[in-house]
């Protein structure tokens, strides 16, 4: 556990500070104050009773110091849920060297869990997924709700093929408040139909974000010979020439991100490209600042 | 082309490794995993090509590395011939032998030897022989023309006797050190009598070019030759018509009937001539007597008056010694007079004899000077005053001759005198039966026969019924018992010489001198142990004269003396006091003073094979060409005409250059897959 809380991660994501919170509602605690007053513990003012007004948000203290009857009033929070979906299928195992990519999404999911429970008091939830849903934990503040995410994540292995219609439709059945939805995958499939799948948990109001997580090697293969190469979902083979790999594969894999990247923004969702070389910190910083630019 | 170690050929089973890897096993790659294939395609026949290409080239530097290792190990070779290997070596052979004299046929030899050195290239070796009574190498093997040609002309006609199995036996010499072809020129008259009796001994190895000059063309000449000289070495008393006589054979090669006359010239003096008819490729018996010489040695010569092919041969040289008979000590025991009378009855019939004896009883001896004696005879003797037997010892160490019976007296004799050494044990036949003599060494001047025949020269009849056994130690057997016991034994003391006679003369312990050859022992013994044997007469050239008797410290060695038919002394001082032997090379008188301080005058001629000049047949001679390098055996063995040279530098490095073209292509092939994915 103690692997995904990596304080020199934590510490550059607390650098961003509140203007990040703000942004997002319930994205990361703090960063934005909710219009509604609620039942937080954060005091906000004391108003004369009404007829009508709920007798237990009355000041007793004061009614008995002053015999004035007030309500005191505090500065609610947005209350939101995180929930993040991880693509556990076998080609998040592929590396060409450390980390794996799945690893890399451990990371992530870590420490957005770490935020938005720790920092913000919001509930989190998890959903490990490959063409079946493998894991669902629901989101929670309950105590100890970090330590079962963090479990979660450590028993989350790639297995099995990626099919994203499964998992949103028990995302979209589960989750029935407003919330944050972060996909973290390497999105190997036709864009249009990722976006398709996604796009519908958007239309009620949650906010979809898409990490697309790829190796370096996935996106500027080095090859200087012929190789047989074997996928690692379908275990087809295919014998590949380096002359390829050059030219045709890299027009194809960028068009690949491009029109996922497009489509994403085009269905209202963020998309951020990931690769596994990066510095996990600077992902999110730089995440974080791009939801301040947008807002 | 062959291998030096061809088990190591089993390596080569070693290359089934890179056919395995590269052949068997080239379409076997490992696949390497990747998230998807979705945005690839198929790549087979450029990936294809490309790899077939890399091990096609990695697999042939893998299997030529293995190859060229086990080539290595196998030891390669190549057998080049020996003509690029080595250079070529002309061997002049020039024959120089006593009938290269007749006509002019060392002239003519001489003059093709050198015209066939002028025409060689310059830059070949060459290398001179001249081939008379020894094969004398007159030069290493050498390009310089002028020393070449010095050493042919240096070569004088000798008189020694040609042999082509020396002339075989040389060449396989040089042939052993000399691996390049050798063109063996040989300029003689081809003489028959040069021949071995086995053809095999005139085999020339293979690398040799045998082209032969015959310096004797068309019939051959005919000639005569003093063919042999019967005469006595010492003459006593020339009114002896026994011994005072010289009889001359004269015979003669391809000749007619012919009346020829013979002189016997004495010191220079024609004393008597005969005439004779000699037939036709036959000989005569030519007789001059009586012989008289004056006191001393006396040079003589009987010569054919004519003169004919070969006239250096129709002489023929001898020495007789006048002197008054020596005297001979026979010490003997009182009781015993036999053994006297039957040596003396002996000694008189000896055809050579001019001796004297002295019989004397042996404790009658202490006031006699051994000195005095030609050697003295201890027969049976007991024991002998030690005074006496003290000079005697002294006499034999200078030179002097002893000869010991042992008869039955031996019996309680602890200690032989003079010998030094005491009787072992007795063996008395008698009881037994008599036993014979079994082995007898003829090489031994005392019992020399000409032709023993099957009787061991008469010493197969005789019976021997007692004999002591004594321990030979350092002393020659020359004739022992069938039962083994040694019955003559001759040991050399200083320069003089002890026969022991392990037997007696006096017809009881044996009937030896019941018996003919006791007659031509005691001739035999006399002048063995008198050493008149070698003090004049005749000898033939390349023979050779014993100076000393032992090789002793040089400050204790004695000069001798040699000069020779020139009058020049051929010993250095050094040779004069430590040469054992002397090799008289050329016809004539030579002079000798022994170590023992005697003198000798002797009359040395050519071998009389020499003088037939009838030469090899032609048949012959092709075969014997054929036998070197331009025969059948050529053929035959051509392999052996070339010499095997190793590859194995080559190899290795090849192998080497292999080895880092593999690890070059290797390593661009293992780094591909490293970064293949």
């Amino acid at each position: 556990m103690q692997r995904f809380l990596d304080p020199q991660v934590l510490a550059g994501i607390s650098s961003l500070d509140l203007l990040a919170r703000t942004v997002v509602d319930g994205f990361v605690a703090g960063l934005h104050r909710s219009p509604d007053f609620g039942f937080s513990q954060e005091f906000a003012e004391y108003r004369a009773y009404s007829p009508g007004d709920d007798l237990r948000h009355v000041d007793w203290n004061l009614f008995a110091r002053t015999e004035r009857c007030y309500l005191k009033r505090y500065r609610g929070e947005t209350n939101t849920q995180l929930t993040i979906l991880l693509d556990a299928s076998n080609s998040m195992q592929y590396t060409s060297g450390p980390p794996m990519k799945m690893d890399y999404a451990r990371f992530i999911a870590a420490a957005l869990f770490y935020l938005a429970i720790r920092n913000q008091r919001d509930a989190a939830g998890l959903i490990v997924f490959d063409d079946e849903v493998r894991e669902y934990i629901r989101p929670s503040t309950r105590p100890g709700q970090l330590a079962r995410l963090f479990a979660a994540l450590e028993h989350a292995s790639p297995q099995a093929r990626t099919d994203f219609a499964k998992p949103f439709r028990h995302l979209q059945n589960s989750l029935h408040r407003r919330g944050i939805a972060i996909v973290i995958s390497d999105f190997y499939g036709d864009p249009e139909t990722v976006v398709q799948t996604i796009a519908p948990f958007r239309y009620r109001g949650n906010e979809v974000i898409l990490f697309h997580i790829l190796d370096p090697q996935e996106i500027r293969p080095a090859m200087s010979g012929p190789a047989v190469l074997v996928d690692l979902e379908t275990e087809q083979r295919l014998e590949v020439t380096p002359e390829y790999t050059k030219t045709r594969y890299r027009e194809r894999i960028d068009a690949h991100i491009e029109q996922l990247r497009a489509r994403a923004r085009a269905a209202g969702m963020d998309y951020q490209l990931l690769i596994t070389n990066q510095p996990l910190d600077l992902v999110l910083r730089e995440y974080l600042s791009l939801r301040k630019a947008e807002n | 082309m062959g291998f030096l170690a061809p088990w190591f050929l089993v390596g080569l089973a070693a290359i089934g490794v890179p056919v395995f890897v590269h052949l068997l096993r080239r379409n076997v790659t490992t696949p390497r995993p990747f998230s998807s294939l979705m945005f690839f395609e198929r790549g087979i026949q450029s990936s294809t090509r490309h790899r077939r290409l890399r091990y096609l080239l990695l697999f042939v530097l893998r299997a030529a590395l293995v190859l060229l290792a086990v080539l290595a190990f196998a030891n390669l070779f190549v057998r080049r011939p020996v003509t690029a290997a080595r250079g070529r070596l002309l061997l002049i052979v020039l024959d120089n032998s006593f009938s290269m004299r007749a006509g002019t046929r060392f002239t003519d030899a001489k003059q093709q030897a050198l015209e066939t050195l002028a025409s060689r290239p310059p830059a070949e070796r060459s290398q001179i022989i001249a081939l008379g009574g020894q094969l004398e190498i007159l030069t290493q093997p050498i390009t310089d023309g002028a020393q070449l040609r010095s050493a042919v002309e240096s070569i004088q006609s000798g008189d020694g006797r040609a042999s082509f199995a020396d002339l075989g036996r040389g060449v396989r010499s040089i042939a052993e050190s000399e691996h390049g072809p050798i063109d063996l020129h040989l300029f003689s008259d081809m003489q028959r009598t040069s021949m071995p009796a086995n053809f095999a001994d005139m085999v020339l190895p293979n690398n040799v070019s045998l082209t032969l000059h015959s310096a004797a063309t068309g019939v051959p000449p005919a000639n005569w030759d003093i063919e042999s000289i019967e005469a006595p070495v010492e003459l006593h008393n020339p009114k002896d018509p026994k011994l005072s006589r010289v009889r001359a054979v004269i015979a003669g090669f391809n000749t007619p009937n012919a009346a020829k006359s013979l002189s016997l010239v004495v010191n220079g003096k024609a004393v008597a001539t005969r005439k004779i008819d000699v037939p036709a490729n036959g000989r005569a018996t030519v007789e001059f007597a009586p012989l008289d010489v004056a006191y001393g040695f006396n040079r003589c010569e009987v010569r054919i008056d004519d003169s004919d092919a070969l006239p250096a041969d129709n002489i023929s040289i001898f020495t007789v010694r006048r002197a008054d008979p020596e005297r001979v000590l026979f010490v003997h025991p009182s009781s015993d007079t036999r053994s006297a009378n039957y040596f003396g009855a002996a000694l008189a019939s000896a055809p050579q004899g001019s001796f004297v004896l002295q019989s004397t009883p042996a404790e009658q001896t202490a006031g006699l000077d051994p000195s005095r004696f030609a050697f003295v005879v201890l027969s049976d003797a007991e024991t002998i005053p030690s005074i006496f037997e003290h000079a005697l010892e002294q006499y034999v160490a200078k030179g002097g001759g002893v000869l010991i019976t042992l008869g039955t007296g031996s019996t309680n004799r602890a200690r032989i005198p003079v010998w030094g050494e005491g009787v072992r044990e007795t063996r008395d036949f008698a009881r037994t039966g008599a036993v014979s003599v079994s082995k007898v060494d003829f090489t031994h001047s005392a019992l020399a026969q000409a032709q023993p025949g099957t009787d061991i020269g008469g010493w197969a009849d005789v019976r021997v019924f007692y004999a002591a056994s004594v321990d030979p130690g350092g002393a020659r057997v020359a004739a022992s018992l069938s039962d083994g016991t040694p019955l003559l034994l001759d040991k050399q003391i200083g320069e003089g010489h002890l026969l022991l006679f392990t037997s007696g003369f006096e017809n009881l312990t044996n009937d030896l001198p019941l018996h003919p050859v006791f007659v031509h022992f005691v001739d035999r013994v006399v002048r063995y142990l008198s050493g008149n044997l070698r003090l004049a007469g005749s000898a033939l050239v390349d023979s050779y004269v014993p100076l000393r008797s032992a090789p002793g410290p040089a400050s204790v060695l004695a000069n001798t003396d040699v000069i020779d038919p020139e009058g020049h002394r051929p010993l250095s001082l050094g040779e004069a006091r430590t040469a054992q032997t002397f090799r008289l090379a050329r016809a004539g008188f030579y002079q000798i003073r022994f170590a023992n301080g005697q003198d000798a005058v002797i009359g040395v001629n050519a071998d009389r094979r020499e003088s037939n000049l009838e030469p090899i047949p032609e048949d012959v001679l092709k075969l014997w060409s054929k036998t070197g390098s331009d025969g059948t055996q050529k053929n035959l063995s051509q392999d052996q005409n070339r010499t095997p040279v190793s590859l194995w530098w080559y190899v290795i490095m090849l192998a080497l250059l292999t080895a880092v073209a593999e690890a070059v292509v290797a390593s661009r092939h293992m780094g591909t897959q490293r970064e293949a994915v």
